[in-house]
């Protein structure tokens, strides 16, 4: 099926990321439409494409939106909408792409989202190691400040928009939404209780929407081309395309739009370009490493949106969903693993991450994964037994979901499925061990 | 009110009633870290965890960020509630030094009390433990050992929320996550004691108290400080008559859960230096009440007064206004402070006025139709018996006084000067009430024996009174109370039983007596 290129359609041109070059590609060219229609018919056109949230949650972006309290009930609080562009879950690398070769398009989305919203303060919060992307950024906002599409009256309609870049110290933590507003107060970057939800009291206790760089770049396109036409491509409950991350032993990774429900079979083999001569598929971490890992066998059965990865099992329920192979689409992170890949090398070097990155507030996840990745060391350098396995599995599901964000099943999840699909590697490690410990 | 079900029980709270509390009241124990009545909620220990009825079945979320409302069912005693309580202990105590024995917490440590009701596991734990910094000196009153921290943040909510000072904070991430100060600063306020009290765990302790007892030796009994008039209510923790620390006992209308440093470091006084322990005369031991009867008895009740004492409980002032009517003898007070006294109020918890009961001794004062400072100044050359009740009258007036006769708790520049020096009960050595500044009787409960020869004020007048011929019947406190109750309008009602542990208020003054009030 032919794809429109909804998020990539300027990738490649020279210089996209320059104005005049991307009105000339009709950026902003929405604009003038988005400021015809009422706000609401605005969330109204977001809600009925059945747009979901591309961070990596799915959730839909336009009941998101729809959670704001009205203008009335907001005591005279400002509204604030967060580009969350934390890109920082290993595997995924999208949104780098997207700010950096077609910026305009987000800045697009964000306007225009935030005259659905009310807003008339945003913020793009970008990950500290991405300077450099946040320099053309800052660049960008300037040529649009400069052109009349962000600040005082945007084009003759009479509404504001004051757009910042802030930069992020670069914590993985950070791009949890509650997390992503503490940092952006200037507060330690640590994810905050909910309720209040941030659409109801989230920045500055203010009602706040935080939307992926990629959820609010495909905005234009649905004021383009109305939601209807978004809802043909895609599945019924995953509408649209989707930017996934291709990397790993692969011969073409990349960043890719495809639309959801690809066969991860028929992406494998045309954009990924197959594997390397001789190999083969082993394993896969579909949608960034928090996932679950799936075997080759299970991945090559699936399609590539939300509720087929999840196998049509509800999302709350990741073992249910691990035991049948399944897995999730997450942010799209694509990671291939072939034949010469160590299973127990790869999930210790994941708890390494997840272990380093815990932000220590909640006790499940700030003891249980220093611990665990203490255990995946002793078990990788062959120097545990096979109760330590036991014990790995406990502390996994004794940290999933006992936690004030979704940190903990993140790190969880993947020791949880290693454990399940690769279990005969792990054994192996822990039955031949360095102390001489036989296979009983 | 709101009906909420805690483990099939129903019970009606207040809406929004945390439901942690909420579950204390229908009788049942939520085990917590984190979460303090009056802090902020952090939701971060998950101790707490409970099991919440929904429609799509029993969910596992945190009691302490659930507010009451009508028809919220919680359960605490399922299985999976009990794994999670299970989990978290271990969890905490995995990088936990196993420093028991030389940590002052014990006895009253939270992951002691939890590890028996609620884990009882063999630990797991084969890898080394996190190492932190330990016995840093982060303040005047305070010790920190950041290893034995289980990072409740509730020390760093305490100085976010209640002191403004902010100097403590979670540094570093995951399991080196770490409580500490900002280099170069230390803890800069007056209620840094609180901080050893909230903690949980063994990580802040209080320099006062370190290694001075075994908290299981220590009994604990209900009191008021006596170090101003805003009467923090306070529970004294002593063994075998030996007081070793004061810690602020809750009173939501007083003083929520804190107290200041030096309120709490005042129980150094009961048995310090200072303390009278014999009653002297013209310098020299002797008996006392005798020697004041006798200068009474000789001078005429005339030319005798007896002083009020803002410093002195209700039951005494009582029995001296008393033995002011019977003997026909003139009355006053004087209000202010004594010598060294801490001249320091913030507008929190310490306050100005440095007496427990100003309130309470100006109402019988009033009632008695005693004088003030000025009026006994001007009759001082007609005098030539002054008694001071447990206030510092030379002090106060700033002048010497003839025939003075001194009952005190401790020395003073008024027992110095004192021809006849009684000694006294120390507050936590006698049942009593004391007014605070809101105008609430509260209640003060002997803890300890009196020191030396002291006895309660209220009975030393009684026995000055049966010296003179007089017969008072004030030595005992409830007796002396009920009188007092029914003979101030303004108290009118109250008893001992009806005080409760967090007293309770004056009657509203009358229109009139409040224009009086005002001067």
């Amino acid at each position: 099926m032919d794809v429109p290129r909804i998020l990539t359609a300027n990738w490649g041109v020279p210089d996209s990321h320059r104005l005049p070059v991307a009105r000339q590609r009709g950026v902003y060219g929405r604009l003038p439409r988005a400021f015809g229609m009422a706000p609401a018919e605005i969330t109204q056109v977001v809600k009925d494409s059945g747009l979901r949230g591309r961070g990596g949650a799915g959730f839909p972006t336009g009941v998101k939106w729809g959670f704001v309290p009205p203008a009335e009930k907001r005591n005279g609080k400002p509204v604030y909408l967060l580009c969350n562009a934390d890109e920082s879950e290993p595997g995924t690398f999208k949104d780098r792409y997207l700010m950096w070769l077609d910026p305009h398009l987000l800045i697009e989305g964000m306007i225009i989202s935030s005259r659905a919203l009310d807003v008339h303060r945003a913020y793009i919060y970008i990950r500290g190691e991405f300077r450099f992307i946040a320099r053309r950024l800052e660049q960008a906002v300037n040529e649009a400040y400069d052109a009349g599409f962000l600040g005082k009256n945007i084009l003759g309609s009479g509404f504001d928009l004051d757009l910042h870049v802030h930069v992020g110290a670069g914590a993985y933590i950070c791009g949890e939404e509650t997390a992503l507003i503490s940092s952006l107060e200037g507060e330690k970057g640590q994810p905050k209780l909910k309720p209040p939800f941030p659409a109801v009291e989230g920045a500055w206790r203010s009602p706040t929407i935080v939307n992926n760089v990629e959820t609010l770049a495909v905005v234009p396109w649905l004021i383009e081309h109305g939601a209807a036409a978004y809802k043909a491509i895609g599945t019924p409950q995953s509408p649209g395309t989707k930017l996934l991350s291709a990397s790993g032993h692969i011969r073409t990774p990349g960043v890719y739009e495809v639309a959801l429900g690809y066969p991860a079979a028929e992406f494998l083999e045309k954009e990924c370009g197959g594997l390397l001569p001789g190999r083969r598929l082993k394993a896969v971490i579909p949608g960034g490493s928090s996932v679950p890992v799936m075997t080759a066998e299970h991945l090559l059965k699936s399609n590539l949106d939300y509720e087929s990865m999840q196998r049509n099992l509800p999302g709350g329920d990741s073992n249910k969903i691990i035991e049948a192979g399944g897995s999730y689409l997450g942010s799209g992170g694509f990671i291939v693993m072939d034949d010469t890949t160590d299973m127990v090398e790869g999930l210790t070097n994941l708890l390494r991450f997840y272990a380093h990155e815990s932000c220590g507030q909640c006790t499940p996840c700030r003891e249980g994964c220093g611990w665990m990745y203490q255990i995946l060391c002793r078990v990788r350098d062959r120097e545990a037994s096979p109760g330590d396995l036991a014990v790995l599995r406990d502390l996994a599901d004794n940290i999933h979901s006992k936690t004030i964000c979704f940190f903990g099943a993140s790190a969880a999840m993947p020791v949880q499925s290693h454990l399940i699909h690769f279990r005969g590697e792990f054994l192996e490690r822990v039955q031949h061990n360095a102390r001489g410990a036989g296979a009983a | 009110m709101a009906k909420v079900k805690i483990n099939d029980v129903e019970i009606e709270v207040a809406p929004g009633t945390n439901m942690i509390d909420a579950a204390q009241q229908a009788g049942v124990e939520i085990p917590h870290y984190c979460y303090h009545p009056h802090l902020s909620i952090a939701g971060n220990c998950r101790m707490c965890t409970v099991e919440t009825e929904t429609p799509r079945g029993p969910v596992l979320e945190i009691a302490c960020n659930m507010q009451a409302r009508d028809g919220l069912a919680i359960r605490t005693d399922g299985d999976r509630v009990k794994q999670v309580r299970k989990s978290v202990m271990e969890f905490l105590l995995v990088n936990h030094p196993l420093d028991c024995p030389i940590c002052d917490q014990s006895g009253e440590c939270r992951l002691q009390d939890y590890y028996m009701d609620h884990a009882r596991h063999d630990s797991r734990g084969v890898e080394a433990k996190v190492s932190k910094h330990k016995r840093q000196d982060i303040g005047e009153q305070i010790l920190l050992d950041a290893e034995r921290c289980v990072q409740c943040s509730r020390c760093v909510r305490f100085g976010d929320e209640v002191t403004h000072t902010g100097e403590l904070r979670l540094m570093n991430r995951g399991d080196h996550t770490e409580i500490g100060m900002f280099p170069g600063e230390r803890l800069n306020h007056d209620y840094q004691g609180n901080l050893a009290d909230i903690c949980p765990v063994g990580a802040l302790t209080a320099k006062d108290f370190r290694f001075e007892r075994r908290v299981w030796y220590l009994k604990e009994t209900d009191g008021v400080c006596t170090g101003c008039s805003t009467g923090c209510n306070i529970s004294v923790c002593h063994q075998e008559g030996e007081v070793f620390r004061y810690l602020p006992r809750r009173n939501d209308e007083v003083n929520k859960s804190w107290m200041c440093d030096p309120g709490r470091l005042r129980h150094h006084e009961v048995g310090g230096l200072e303390r009278l322990l014999k009653a002297r005369v013209n310098g020299q031991p002797g008996d006392g009440v005798a020697a004041a009867a006798a200068s009474i008895k000789a001078v005429g009740a005339p030319k005798v007064a007896l002083v009020l004492g803002t410093r002195a409980s209700n039951e005494a002032n009582w029995a001296l206004a008393q033995l002011g009517k019977a003997l026909g003898a003139r009355l006053y007070w004087v209000a202010g402070n004594d010598a060294g006294a801490i001249e320091k109020s913030d507008g929190f918890l310490m306050d100005a006025d440095k007496n427990p009961n100003t309130l309470g001794c100006r109402l019988l004062a009033e009632q008695s139709g005693a004088g003030d400072a000025e009026a006994l100044k001007a009759a001082l050359p007609e005098l030539a018996v002054v008694l001071a009740l447990e206030d510092d009258l030379v002090t106060r007036l700033g002048q010497a006084i003839p025939g003075l006769v001194a009952l005190a708790a401790k020395e003073s520049p008024t027992t110095k000067a004192a021809a006849v020096v009684i000694p006294v009960a120390h507050p936590v050595e006698m049942d009593c009430t004391y007014t605070n500044k809101q105008g609430r009787v509260q209640r003060n409960r002997r803890a300890t024996n009196p020191l030396g020869d002291a006895a309660p004020a209220y009975a030393v007048v009684d026995r000055l009174a049966a010296a003179l011929g007089k017969s008072l019947g004030t030595q005992m406190p409830v007796v002396t109370f009920l009188a007092l109750s029914r003979a101030v309008p303004r108290m009118n009602g109250l008893d001992y039983k009806s005080l409760g542990p967090g007293g309770k208020l004056l009657a509203p003054a009358p229109a009139a007596a409040l224009g009086g009030e005002a001067k």
